[in-house]
């Protein structure tokens, strides 16, 4: 019962969240900024309106907002929130979500491909690039994660009574980990320094010009999407730094949520802070993920098995 | 026999279908039915005095059968549309005597239970498919691919020929159950050699060389065989030299699994960088050979260190997705085919937009590229997953074990993301966007038996992807056949992850109807119009301006330029008023390059030298002959 609740509460705040990183940004700005609840307001206002068609383009062009949406939200369903039991686990079911947001890419991709324009052409030829080099971190860590608690699920790693309390047995490490996560995460969601959805020019954009050609319902669907999965890979980094599981299910809920926003917050920091890299040099940026991982792999196993 | 009737077309193709179908169908139920029931059947036959040809049907043999028979069968039916140009009769009833030869000589290949049987079944094998490949004989460069595929499949044999003379030398007998007798030394030899011959054959990374040159050549239904079920034989190969060694030693594992990876890699590699369709598909076998050898791999590793659960994971993964990788590649090589059947260009970047006019094909290669990237819920995820979760297993182990399983995984990973983007890239150029040439613009499908074979392949995929519990037992029966010691195999273990697959499946079903459902309500009594694509305030686009296959792959290849050298030849835009320019780039597969500098041309130089021997003198011939006898009647 409280996964359900758990679940459905992650997909109602999803919106909420993003909208943070948007007021952290204008924080920085000196400016004022949009309302918290800014994403809600768009998101209603896609959900009214009808939408356009590009005459090149075909059914997959209609696919692709959904698939990318189910499997969003097919994803939350395995994440243990606030270190409750998630709604689905089995043995090996972080594969199957990696290999889900793979599904879902492939799909953004094709639908970006159906349009003929060359920017969405050029935008998914980058989607399909750096998540390459994500999923090798993803996998390393996973590595880790399998010889550290010799299991293969998230809820194992993020709930019960024994979540990967990485602080104590490994917690140098950890630190690594945690940035590669959040390299991923930065990389996977299409922030800045990876791509920034807000620049005025579609050539330098990824995830932004492929969807540019989408609207109303089928751009809300998209949109949301991306939160869920935002909101996914923020709650592993927020359970990988606050492994605490309170025994009420309200106060876990409120001392992860909280977390969970600092998460968020720091992600509206690096996007304040920095600019976005060269093309070129973010395959550079990625890899360093993975050799954060990989060291993270190769001290834990000199010095702690 | 269908070569009696060639002055009358229709009745020859027909019969020709009818016969060889027929003679699937039966051989697929018997190999059904043996698989399930289990046990062994053998036969001999005398055969030349001294040597007598004997058959074997175990678990393992039956498994290769069934896929065997089954693409078999579509590919046959495939080609009754596929080749439809009557005035080339003769040439069509030659190639389907060859291909009634090819058929039969891979079932003799599996199934063949001594040194003699095999090899006798494998040169038929070889040579009936090298006169497949060169069909199409008028072009030079069918001729040169033939040419290449003769020399690969003769110095694979060679080899294989070699490792059963090592075998033979310390056995003395031709018999394949006194190998397990050999010393340990000769195994390693025996398996050294004989994992050359039959990966030259499978394409492993560096003996691939052959196959992206022989697969496009080929007719397609002649294409999907070789690539689904032939070079399958060349795994058989190796797994069956593995069981009959039986000697479970890390090194064979090892040798196997590093030589997984790097295939695995840089086979998929390589096919981002092909313009060519079918070559890009070739490649793709190099890459899924890849994958099934990291799971054969894992599994010897597994059963080297006594790691009972990891050893038949990695075993029935890498066997699963033998049956796996026939489905879908024969599935996009017949997909292939209808585009090229269809638009007479096999050059992706000259296609686009095949989807709208191609519903049927499309969308079966589709689902056949969502299947040979690895994605849920299709078959090759089923597979893919079974080996990730034995390479975990293997992290239990000592250090180089931990190590190579970590690059297994890892190279996995590597793999799975670049066959996303490449098949991205296929689908997107090929099958979506607006045409980029008069003949993509009017191309059409056509031929019920060309749909039929492609609708049940796509069908198969997705059966094996949602239900891998029907399937996986199958393969457990083919591994309880290597003979690793683990007698019987529970099944409950195994069920429960194909139960989880299933479940998933399902899960991943239910959402997305929901939101299916969802979208409808959205879009009731909503308008929507149609209009044309919006480019960036830019007003006059041409379908020219669209992202090309080599533009899409051209950054990822730039990171694997080391091991893929891209040699681009483009002059450049000039001048205030430009002229004409133009783009071609090649990417260099560096085992061929290596090849031919190291290996090929000191051979030739060597040969050159030698060249005085033959001069046209008879009577010096006869002196040679005169030598040799009397050089014998000294030696023996």
């Amino acid at each position: 019962m409280n996964s359900i609740i758990f679940l459905t509460l992650a997909m109602l705040l999803a919106p909420l969240y993003a909208g943070l990183i948007i007021k952290v940004k204008a924080f920085f700005g000196g400016r004022k900024g949009s309302p918290l609840l800014i994403h809600y307001y768009t998101l209603a206002k896609l959900l009214k309106k009808g939408s356009v068609y590009s005459t090149s383009t075909t059914v997959i062009f209609k696919l692709g907002p959904m698939v990318s949406l189910c499997t969003a939200a097919t994803a939350l369903m395995f994440l243990p929130i606030a270190g409750q039991p998630p709604l689905f686990s089995f043995t090996g079911d972080v594969i199957l979500v990696l290999y889900l947001f793979g599904l879902g890419r492939f799909f953004t991709i094709a639908a970006a491909m159906d349009t003929a324009s060359p920017f969405e052409g050029m935008g998914a030829a980058r989607e399909a690039y750096f998540p390459i080099i994500c999923e090798a971190t993803l996998f390393m860590i996973l590595i880790l994660f399998y010889t550290l608690s010799g299991e293969l699920n998230l809820a194992a790693y993020f709930s019960g009574d024994r979540p990967l309390a990485l602080w104590q047995t490994a917690g140098a490490p950890l630190l690594f980990v945690v940035i590669a996560f959040f390299i991923v995460l930065l990389t996977e969601n299409s922030r800045v320094p990876v791509d920034d959805p807000t620049t005025h020019l579609e050539l330098t954009m990824i995830h932004e010009v492929m969807v540019l050609d989408h609207s109303g319902p089928d751009f809300a669907f998209i949109e949301l999407g991306a939160f869920f999965k935002l909101f996914f890979f923020s709650t592993l980094v927020a359970r990988l730094i606050c492994p605490v599981t309170l025994t009420h299910p309200a106060a876990a809920a409120v001392l992860f949520l909280g977390v969970l926003g600092l998460v968020y917050v720091a992600v509206g920091v690096t996007e304040s802070v920095m600019a976005r890299y060269r093309m070129d040099k973010v395959p550079q940026f990625v890899l360093t993920s993975f050799a954060l991982a990989f060291f993270a792999t190769v001290i834990t196993l000199e010095f702690l098995r | 026999m269908p070569l009696f009737f060639w002055r009358r077309f229709v009745l020859m193709k027909t019969m020709a279908v009818l016969t060889i179908g027929a003679g699937c169908l039966l051989g697929l139920t018997d190999a059904a039915v043996k698989l399930i029931h289990g046990g062994s059947y053998s036969a001999a036959f005398g055969y030349l005095n001294p040597f007598y040809l004997s058959f074997r049907i175990d678990a393992l043999s039956a498994f290769f059968l069934i896929s065997i028979f089954a693409i078999c069968l579509l590919a046959v039916l495939y080609s009754y549309h596929y080749v439809d140009h009557a005035p080339d009769a003769l040439r069509i009833a030659v190639h389907y005597l060859f291909f009634s030869l090819l058929i039969g000589a891979m079932a003799l290949v599996v199934t063949a239970d001594n040194l003699i049987t095999f090899m006798l079944s494998w040169e038929i094998m070889s040579l009936s498919s090298f006169f497949l490949v060169i069909t199409q004989f008028e072009n030079a460069e069918n001729r040169r691919a033939g040419y290449l595929y003769l020399v690969f499949s003769q110095t694979g044999a060679m080899f294989i020929l070699a490792a059963f003379g090592v075998m033979f030398a310390h056995s003395g007998s031709f018999e394949f159950s006194d190998a397990a007798g050999l010393p340990e030394a000769a195994k390693i030899l025996v398996f050294v050699l004989a994992f050359i011959g039959f990966g030259s054959k499978a394409g492993v990374f560096p003996f691939h060389a052959w196959l992206p040159h022989a697969h496009p050549a080929a007719p397609s239904p002649v294409s999907a065989v070789m690539s689904g079920v032939m070079i399958k034989t060349g795994i058989y190969g190796i797994v069956r030299m593995y069981s009959l060694l039986d000697w479970h030693t890390p090194v064979f594992g090892e040798i196997v699994l590093i030589a997984g990876v790097v295939s695995g890699i840089l086979g998929v590699v390589y096919a981002l960088g092909q313009h060519d369709l079918k070559r890009l598909l070739a490649y793709h076998s190099v890459e899924n050979i890849g994958i099934i050898l990291i799971g054969v791999g894992i599994g010897m590793i597994g059963a080297a260190a006594d790691q009972p659960i990891m050893a038949v994971l990695g075993f029935a993964g890498g066997l699963l997705h033998v049956l796996n990788h026939a489905i879908f590649k024969s599935l996009l090589f017949m997909g292939a085919g209808m585009v090229l059947h269809a638009t007479g260009t096999r050059a992706i970047d000259s296609l686009g937009g095949l989807l709208k006019r191609m519903k049927i094909t499309g969308t079966a290669f589709l689902i056949g590229s969502l299947a040979i990237s690895g994605l849920p819920p299709l078959n090759g995820f089923v597979s893919e997953f079974l080996i990730y979760l034995a390479g975990f297993h293997g992290l239990a182990l000592g250090r180089i074990d931990f190590g190579l399983c970590v690059v297994a995984i890892v190279g996995l990973a590597i793999i799975g993301g670049l066959a996303l983007a490449c098949f991205t890239k296929v689908v997107g150029v090929v099958f979506q966007g607006e045409p980029r040439s008069q003949a993509a613009r009017k191309a059409h499908e056509k031929g019920p038996a060309m749909f039929a074979p492609m609708i049940v392949l796509a069908a198969g995929c997705i059966a094996i992807g949602v239900f891998p519990g029907f399937f996986l037992p199958m393969a457990l029966k083919a591994v309880s056949a290597l003979g690793l010691g683990y007698d019987p195999i529970p099944l409950a273990p195994f069920l429960q992850l194909t139960g989880n697959i299933t479940q998933a499946a399902a899960l991943i079903f239910v959402v997305f109807l929901l939101i299916l459902a969802l979208r409808y309500f959205l879009y009731r009594g909503k308008t929507v119009t149609r209009t044309g694509t919006w480019g960036c305030g830019f007003t006059r686009p041409t379908v020219k301006m669209q992202y090309t296959g080599s533009s899409y792959a051209a950054s990822i290849l730039e990171f694997f330029r080391p091991a893929a050298p891209l040699t681009e030849d483009h002059p450049g835009v000039r001048g205030r008023f430009p002229q004409k320019t133009h783009y071609h780039s090649h990417i260099e597969d560096i085992a061929e390059r290596y090849q031919g500098a190291v290996f090929v041309r000191p051979v030739l130089a060597f040969f050159d030298r030698l060249r005085w021997l033959q001069h046209g003198d008879i009577h010096l011939y006869i002196g040679y002959i005169l030598l040799a006898i009397v050089v014998l009647l000294f030696f023996v």
